[in-house]
């Protein structure tokens, strides 16, 4: 697949204050456990009174971080809407249960299962912006979002669509977070993000977020030239798919300048890191997991502050890699494009 | 009745989460979908869990509860007309 | 010129049997499989029917090779059933012999097993297996270990856009082999009926007491149902270099959006009418050269209004041969339109259109009716099947029949 993937623009709802469109990069200081939240906008500006008062919070986020993304890349109506979330609305999905119990199965409230519907951030985007194109959702852990993007290339490859908004979301709720602690996802000791790379302990900090993208054939400053996904591979697989990836971009690993890594602290999947960290040693690294914590979209928060680091500059050539504990594997080459 | 009324009324704002509605908002034959207070049919059925879980009333068929669910009045005489039957 | 996507597998579990072959007879029979739920606790398992597969998780475990493994849930173990089908029926005996993508589809992923447990989960006193089932609450934890089953990894994901979920996948895989990117992918879906899906469905009020009964008059909404079915894609030239023995063409498809309502298609279908169109155009046939349309039909009484004005929007006073096969299987959700996808290659190969069950009084709506009788000898060359869910996600896919 040959097709020139422009980014025109993007949005992010995230721990840090993303929404405005620059990254300054802040350290949160965290309290009580190992978890950020982001920071919400101000919803009311973008969704209508009468449809804001039913919707749950990962869908304002969702919808919101894709309207703001088309008012960045001034478009209303893309060609297609494809997004990836590895939990869709937790909250929704956790209220149901509980009411399928404290109910005993009967009256029950048919909001929570509607939102609870992985694509109703789709919809609900397709429906307040009239678009009836394309329309997608992929639910894969480290693979949902990745998916989305593959999706959106090959829509752009094929002509089918000149502009994608391409997103993701996902929430944690305090539920969810204990869920996962009992097997070991998070950092069992309150962990700050400054330390995060440092601690030396398994597991990561929580995070959340929602990050869209608009993609364009249209040539514009950026252009996500790639990505490759790699499932579940051996330290040597990984760097083998490195290698195969950068040839078939005709690029070699000293031309990449900035290299985007989703190091998160656990030192079950360091190894994987170190890998690829060390094919680029004349590259500057920035590592964002501390900025917007561990989650299964967390890819798109990296996308994003590897767009904004291009956009000022000096970087030109950057690599994004990226594992959701140590299962799903995933590089991107973004470049400034020379126009 | 008018108690009946103003009770539902706040229920519907709570249910709804209709944020800047107040009870006294609410015209009794106002219609509740549509041009009145611009509800739909998801709302139509948050209506009917409303009026299951606080009255005890089952609407099986949707088309019976388009009926009733027209406005604060129709809905306060079916349940009237429920607690005397 | 893009590579022409071939069907060369196909495998299956549903409510009217656990292969292809044993649903290909219950259709041929007219056997419905719906009646009430042997395996859910629910307070609805007398009131509300469902299409349950005819065996117990202990039965899949053991024909699955997986005995006394909480951690393979229903829908896992009800997908390793029809993709094991699936590549025996394509005649891979290794799925590692070359890169190959999995593109799975679900709704709840594991929630059929994770919501027993679900409290015990969130009650730190309590401690044992059911903790395996933690990983097992998302989407992906099914498609991962069928994946991992199977060997299939260069790429490995899950599509849920509600009851199209199946479709897209399908539409996923056959895009991916045009672009390059794979020259086999195994595409569609699974789902277990879950008390969460049961009780969601019946909050929105559109599940019929009876069996369903599609584009009747009379309708009142949909059965759940749950199954499995995946079927084998590969490019045009890999059949050419492995011989394989080719079941149908995937030859068009789109996905379209209704942007109308969160759950309610458009009254006039503009959706379905658009996916249908699209599709077939892509396709490179026409309006006459379709014989028969699987339609969506879940009986609700939105959706068979929109598809109905759909078809006739598309065909006119032609309308080809038409059924809803939901009240064989109940809707099977992310399964649907995976299951629907071996039906239409069943109706081209088998010279067949299967009834529309539970049909008596036309739609006042609608100048047109659904096919009831079982048409054997019938020429069938090109299928389309619907799938249409929540979010106004629309997906048609046309199936040609092979003619080398």
């Amino acid at each position: 697949m040959k097709a020139k993937c422009y980014i025109r623009g993007c949005a992010a709802i995230s721990p840090q204050e993303s929404f405005a469109g620059h990254f300054a990069p802040q350290l949160l200081t965290l309290e009580g456990k190992s978890m950020m939240r982001v920071k919400e906008p101000d919803y009311s500006g973008f969704i209508p009174p009468n449809s804001l008062r039913r919707m749950s919070r990962v869908l304002k986020m969702g919808l919101v971080a894709a309207l703001q993304c088309l008012r960045n890349s001034n478009t209303s109506v893309p060609g297609a809407i494809i997004t990836g979330t590895g939990r869709g609305s937790l909250q929704d999905t956790e209220k149901f249960l509980h009411n399928i119990r404290d109910y005993a199965e009967t009256a029950l409230n048919p909001t929570p299962f509607i939102q609870s519907t992985y694509n109703s951030v789709n919809g609900l985007i397709a429906l307040q912006q009239q678009c009836t194109e394309y329309n997608n959702t992929f639910v894969h852990r480290g693979f949902s979002f990745e998916h989305a993007v593959l999706d959106s290339m090959m829509q752009l490859a094929e002509g089918n669509a000149t502009e994608v908004l391409t997103g993701a979301f996902d929430e944690m709720t305090d539920e969810h977070f204990y869920i996962k602690s009992r097997i070991g996802y998070w950092k069992n000791e309150l962990t700050q993000p400054a330390e995060l790379l440092d601690s030396n302990t398994t597991g990561s900090i929580s995070g959340e977020g929602a990050t869209f993208f608009l993609f364009s054939s249209k040539p514009s400053d950026i252009c996500l030239e790639g990505i490759k996904m790699v499932y579940k591979p051996s330290g040597e697989e990984l760097q083998q798919a490195l290698q195969a990836f950068l040839s078939s971009q005709d690029i070699a690993a000293e031309e990449i300048d900035l290299l985007v890594s989703g190091r998160n602290g656990d030192t079950q999947y360091g190894h994987f890191y170190d890998g690829v960290e060390g094919e680029f040693s004349d590259a500057r690294v920035f590592y964002f997991k501390p900025y917007c914590g561990e989650y299964d979209t967390a890819g798109a928060f990296g996308l994003w502050a590897a767009v904004k680091e291009l956009e000022i500059g000096p970087a030109k050539t950057v690599l994004l890699y990226n594992n959701f504990y140590g299962e799903q594997h995933t590089f991107m080459l973004l470049r400034k494009a020379a126009i | 009745m008018e108690a009946l009324k103003l009770k539902l009324k706040q229920q519907i704002i709570e249910a709804l989460n209709l944020q800047d509605t107040k009870p006294e908002d609410i015209d009794d034959n106002a219609p509740l979908f549509g041009e009145g207070l611009g509800l739909d049919s998801i709302d139509s059925l948050e209506l009917m869990v409303l009026l299951e879980r606080n009255y005890q009333i089952k609407v099986e068929d949707p088309r019976e509860g388009r009926k009733i669910l027209q406005s604060v009045q129709t809905m306060a005489e079916f349940i009237t007309s429920k607690q005397v039957a | 010129m893009a590579e022409r996507v071939f069907i060369t597998g196909m495998g299956m579990i549903s409510a009217i049997g656990n292969n292809v072959e044993e649903n290909f007879r219950s259709l041929r029979a007219q056997q419905s499989g719906l009646g009430h739920t042997r395996y859910i606790e629910t307070i609805h398992r007398e009131v509300l029917p469902v299409g349950e597969v005819k065996l117990s998780t202990e039965e899949l475990a053991e024909r699955a090779g997986k005995p006394g493994s909480p951690e393979f849930t229903r829908t896992t173990l009800l997908g390793l059933a029809a993709m094991q089908e699936a590549l025996m029926s394509a005649g891979i005996s290794d799925p590692r012999e070359l890169p190959a993508a999995f593109i799975n589809a679900s709704t709840v992923g594991g929630m059929c097993d994770t919501e027993k447990v679900y409290f015990d989960i969130l009650d730190p006193e309590k401690e044992g297996t059911f903790l395996k089932y933690i990983d097992t609450l998302d989407c992906a934890d099914c498609t991962q270990r069928i994946a991992d089953e199977t060997g299939i990894r260069e790429y490995v994901t899950t599509i849920s856009t509600a009851c199209s979920s199946s479709a897209n996948a399908l539409m996923y895989g056959a895009r991916l082999i045009q672009q390059g990117l794979v020259q086999r992918a195994v595409c569609g879906g699974t789902e277990a009926l879950t008390r969460f899906t049961i009780n969601g469905f019946n909050s929105l009020k559109n599940i019929d007491k009876q069996f369903c009964r599609p584009f009747d008059q009379q309708r009142n909404g949909l059965n759940l149902g749950e199954g499995a079915a995946y079927l084998v894609l590969e490019s045009e030239s890999l059949v050419r270099a492995r011989k394989a023995r080719v079941m149908a063409e995937l030859s068009g498809w789109c996905n379209t959006n209704e942007a109308f309502h969160p759950t309610a298609p458009s009254p006039e279908g503009d959706g379905a009418f658009e996916a249908m169109r699209k599709a077939l155009a892509m396709s490179g046939r026409a309006i006459a050269d379709v014989q028969y349309v699987n339609v969506h039909g879940t009986a609700t009484l939105n959706n068979d209004a929109s598809e109905g004005k759909a078809l006739e929007r598309l065909f006119g006073t032609e309308v080809p041969k038409f059924s809803s096969t939901k009240p064989f299987t109940g809707h099977t959700l992310a399964a649907a339109g995976a299951i629907e996808a071996i039906f239409s290659v069943l109706a081209i190969n088998r010279q067949m259109i299967f009834p529309n069950l539970n049909f008596s009084e036309k739609m006042e709506e609608l100048g047109i009716t659904p096919e009831t009788k079982l048409l054997e000898e019938y020429p069938v060359r090109n299928v389309i099947s619907n799938s249409f869910g929540f979010g106004g996600n629309n997906a048609s896919l046309v199936f040609s029949k092979y003619e080398g």
